[in-house]
């Protein structure tokens, strides 16, 4: 029954400015959405999913933390979808979580999906995505040394642009500068 | 015979190594000559510009651009300023796009020649690096012209250019445009043609598409395996849409092909400038902005073809003058990090004429 | 001037003894004129060439600039890394530097031969002695404990013996002509009945030559042993001073020895029309070097295996083409 209660939380600010003539980028955003949208619930169920909507015309789907991995491989290995090259991984310290961002591509669809994953500040852990794109070792390296997200399953963890001794994670917002 | 016992020689080449290209460190395990294991360590040129992104506003962010790239900072302008723009949805004068892609093509062309000149030089030819650099040394001088800076030029706002080109720059630059294509001419004799550069570069460093993408690559590392994927012709930004020009690819993804993509993507950007210098109308330069930039809230994503690839910018927004969080996706980081597969069985010279095809720039790399 | 050879057939005596001494200072002098002149002559040609200027502050025109450098070489300190293996590394440069030198003894410059010796095995002498640099350079380079050293050094080392070869074997179709290891009869034989340079009949074996000679003296294309872009400086990373200066110096001195030898083996040497011998001579010598830089100029560097490969594979079997083809038509035509 979740899907009932979510739906019209994503659907909410379409109708606000429906009135308006509706961006067709929206539009087009939506329709991405949806189609995406039923393509996971049809594989996973509701549960794996946080919330999935439409941020600034580009599909957004947040991913609970166990399924990530799962989610991601459907992502990239389903053939209707094929999210195969991957273009950004960026964590945010948000205070009460942290949060990684992943922009992937697909040439069947021709247009990328993001998608993200929550874990709490305390011992914060996501699991590595590493061995499905290769491109995000380095990125999940930089994450684990300036946000202190831990990645099981990554190869190679280390710190990469600070010194191994290093103590804290800079890009975390309560970070103090010591002199 | 009995077996010769060898032993490994671990070798640090770099942070001061004449052909790492600045600071990059590669720890090597050498047997003989020949490369068993490669370890990039980046992180000497780490300054934190996303950290300090998030204490600074949107415009007192764009210096911080420039040093990232340092060769092509116009690039890195046009990267957050487009998408500042974007996620503000603003409209920006006619004239100051056409500025902006003039702008950024001849840095392209510029940021190019570095390659073209440090490459060879690599590879040990002295020469074309100082004829690549007096071509390079007319570009700096337009820029220097335009925005007072040689290298950092903190020239694009957003909503715009910071100032508009200053009288006879354009008629300068339409001069500049058929003296670079022949100069083309006399690179391809002196380079391309000879036997010994042939053999250090032809299927050396070679990967296929398959693998390109999933390291995600971009730019020329991807497009020299044969892949067509140019941002600007793929996902139209600014008015990209508005030019004539192919999007320059390889066949093997060896260095070569590297190599004859940035010799063929110079003469592209060429065209595009010479057909924006046609069509740039009159104008102002700088659009009706709100005085303080605010990003309304939300998370955006926007890339651009950068000189090494995407060059992306993801920008976290609370709705205030300064980015929660701001991400650069730098083309140069990621694309280092099929280096170690490219260098195992590699050697020494190998791992010169490799590093140099993938063309990074460590101020992009460390950020 | 006779004087000077008087100790062939007569005993040994004071007079004779300081003859000697006086000629090797002045070739000496005359030498470390020559290097300081090819340096700033190598980078006004390759500065020409490279659309900038080269040195001009140093004296008229820059002339002085070399002697600077020397100079600071020469008073700056000399350095021992701590873990380097000293007495070896001490002596290195000077092992590497002293048969560049003594080389030189063979070459004729002019048609009276002064101060050098008009050796019966003047060739195989060059050969012999130019071979114990690579001494010189492995040593510096395992005694320095530095590992681009030790690469630059093992390179060097499988460069020169293997460009050895086919540089001697090139070398062997001019003897055969000649009928002589005495680089003044090779000179006078040019001068004699068919009126050409041995570079004519010998042209395969002077193009083996040239390419040899380059690998030889560790100039681009062939300057795997010091490889800035890859090795830093290859063997003589570590050394600084004087010594460092030893190694640049005996470089420089072979490139004018190995100049000197192909003149005199492939250009006829001193011998011209309306010139002076020894000025027909320095032009030749000068062509040779100036042919160096420019290759400097042009060429990107080789690897390594493709610089084995190709010395084997390609120079030496040539080499011995040339030296059976050479050896019959001398038969046929005698």
């Amino acid at each position: 029954m979740s899907e009932e209660t979510k739906a019209p939380e994503t659907k909410a600010p379409e109708t606000e400015v429906a009135p308006e003539p509706v961006d067709p980028r929206v539009e087009r955003g939506n329709e991405r959405l949806e189609f995406l949208r039923a393509q996971l619930v049809s594989t996973f169920g509701e549960d794996v999913l946080e919330a999935a909507e439409l941020k600034q015309f580009q599909p957004t789907f947040t991913i609970k933390n166990a399924h990530w991995v799962d989610v991601v491989e459907h992502f990239k290995t389903h053939a209707a979808l094929g999210f195969t090259y991957p273009q950004l991984m960026a964590g945010t310290d948000y205070k009460e979580h942290i949060e990684v961002y992943v922009v992937v591509h697909s040439f069947t669809l021709d247009y990328d999906v993001a998608l993200k994953t929550r874990t709490p500040r305390e011992n914060p852990s996501i699991p590595s995505i590493t061995h499905l794109y290769a491109g995000f070792n380095w990125e999940e390296r930089e994450i684990y040394d300036l946000l202190g997200v831990d990645f099981p399953g990554h190869p190679d963890m280390r710190r990469i642009m600070l010194e191994d001794h290093w103590i804290g994670h800079p890009l975390r917002k309560d970070y103090v500068v010591e002199n | 015979m009995g077996e010769i016992r060898t032993e490994e020689l671990l070798m640090n080449i770099g942070p001061q190594h004449p052909s790492t290209h600045g600071v990059l460190r590669v720890v090597v395990k050498v047997d003989g000559e020949l490369i068993v294991d490669a370890d990039p360590v980046v992180g000497y040129l780490h300054r934190g510009t996303e950290k300090l992104a998030e204490d600074l506003q949107y415009t007192q962010i764009i210096p911080y651009t420039d040093r990232m790239d340092y060769l092509s900072s116009m690039v890195n302008n046009h990267a957050i300023v487009n998408a500042v723009e974007k996620a503000m949805d603003l409209q920006i004068p006619e004239r100051a796009e056409y500025m902006r892609i003039i702008v950024v093509e001849l840095n392209r062309l510029m940021s190019h020649l570095v390659f073209l000149g440090t490459y060879l030089l690599d590879l040990g030819a002295m020469t074309p690096f100082l004829y690549a650099f007096a071509d390079r040394e007319k570009i700096v001088e337009f820029f220097n012209r335009l925005c007072g800076a040689r290298l950092t030029y903190n020239y694009m706002r957003i909503g715009g250019v910071k100032w508009d080109a200053p009288n006879g720059w354009l008629d300068d630059v339409r001069e500049f445009v058929p003296y670079m294509r022949k100069q083309f001419d006399m690179f391809h004799e002196l380079v391309t043609g000879n036997e010994i550069f042939l053999q250090r570069v032809k299927g050396i460093g070679q990967f296929d598409t398959e693998t390109a993408l999933n390291f995600a690559m971009s730019g020329i590392n991807l497009r020299s395996t044969g892949f067509n994927w140019d941002l600007r012709k793929n996902k139209p930004y600014s008015i990209y849409d508005r030019f004539d020009f192919d999007v320059i690819v390889g066949e093997n993804g060896d260095c070569f092909d590297r190599y004859m993509c940035h010799m063929k993507e110079m003469v592209e950007s060429l065209k595009i400038v010479e057909q924006a210098l046609e069509q740039i109308p009159e104008g102002p330069v700088m659009g009706k902005v709100p005085k303080i930039i605010r990003v309304p809230a939300g998370e955006y994503y926007s890339a651009i073809e950068g000189t090494r690839g995407e060059l992306g910018v993801y920008i976290v927004s609370e709705g205030k003058d300064k980015p929660y969080r701001l991400k650069f996706r730098r083309p140069s980081f990621v694309n280092l990090q099929l280096l170690p597969q490219l260098l195992k069985g590699q050697s020494m010279a190998n791992l010169i004429a490799i590093l140099g095809a993938v063309d990074i720039v460590l101020g992009e790399v460390d950020a | 001037m006779a004087d000077f050879f008087s100790w062939v057939d007569k005993p040994l005596d004071g007079m004779a003894f300081l003859n000697m001494v006086i000629g090797a200072v002045i070739v000496l002098a005359f030498i470390l004129g020559v290097v300081t002149y090819t340096i700033y002559f190598e980078r006004k040609v390759i500065g020409w060439m490279q659309w900038r200027i080269g040195p001009n502050r140093v004296g008229p025109l820059g002339l002085l600039q070399s002697i600077a450098d020397v100079l600071k070489l020469l008073i700056k300190e000399d350095i021992v890394p701590a873990k380097a293996d000293r007495n070896i590394f001490l002596i290195a440069p000077i092992l590497a530097f002293f048969p560049s030198f003594m080389v030189l003894a063979v070459i004729p410059f002019s048609a009276t031969h002064i101060f050098t010796a008009a050796s019966n095995v003047g060739v195989l002498y060059y050969i012999a002695l130019s071979a114990m640099t690579i001494i010189g350079v492995v040593l510096g380079g395992w005694a320095s404990n530095n590992k681009y050293s030790l690469i630059g050094g093992m390179r060097s080392a499988a460069q020169m013996i293997s460009y050895e070869v086919p540089l001697a074997m090139s070398m062997l179709g001019v003897i055969l002509l000649a009928g002589s290891l005495n680089l003044v009869k090779i000179v006078e034989a040019q001068q004699a009945f068919p009126y050409v340079w041995y570079v004519v009949p010998q042209i395969l074996g002077f193009i083996i030559f040239i390419i040899s000679a380059t690998a030889e003296l560790n100039r681009t294309p062939f300057d795997l042993p010091e490889a800035e872009s890859e090795l830093v400086a290859g063997y003589f990373t570590e050394y600084s001073g004087f010594r460092f200066a030893f190694y640049m110096l005996a470089e420089y001195v072979y490139v004018f020895a190995m100049s000197a030898l192909g003149t005199t083996m492939y250009f006829g040497g001193w011998s011209g029309p309306f010139l002076p011998g020894w000025l027909w001579f320095a032009i030749k010598v000068s062509c040779f070097i100036f042919f160096f830089f420019w290759v400097r100029a042009t060429m990107p560097r080789i690897r390594t295996d493709q610089l084995l490969t190709f010395a084997w594979k390609v120079l030496i079997p040539l080499s011995v083409v040339n030296l059976v083809a050479t050896a019959v038509l001398k038969y046929l035509l005698k």
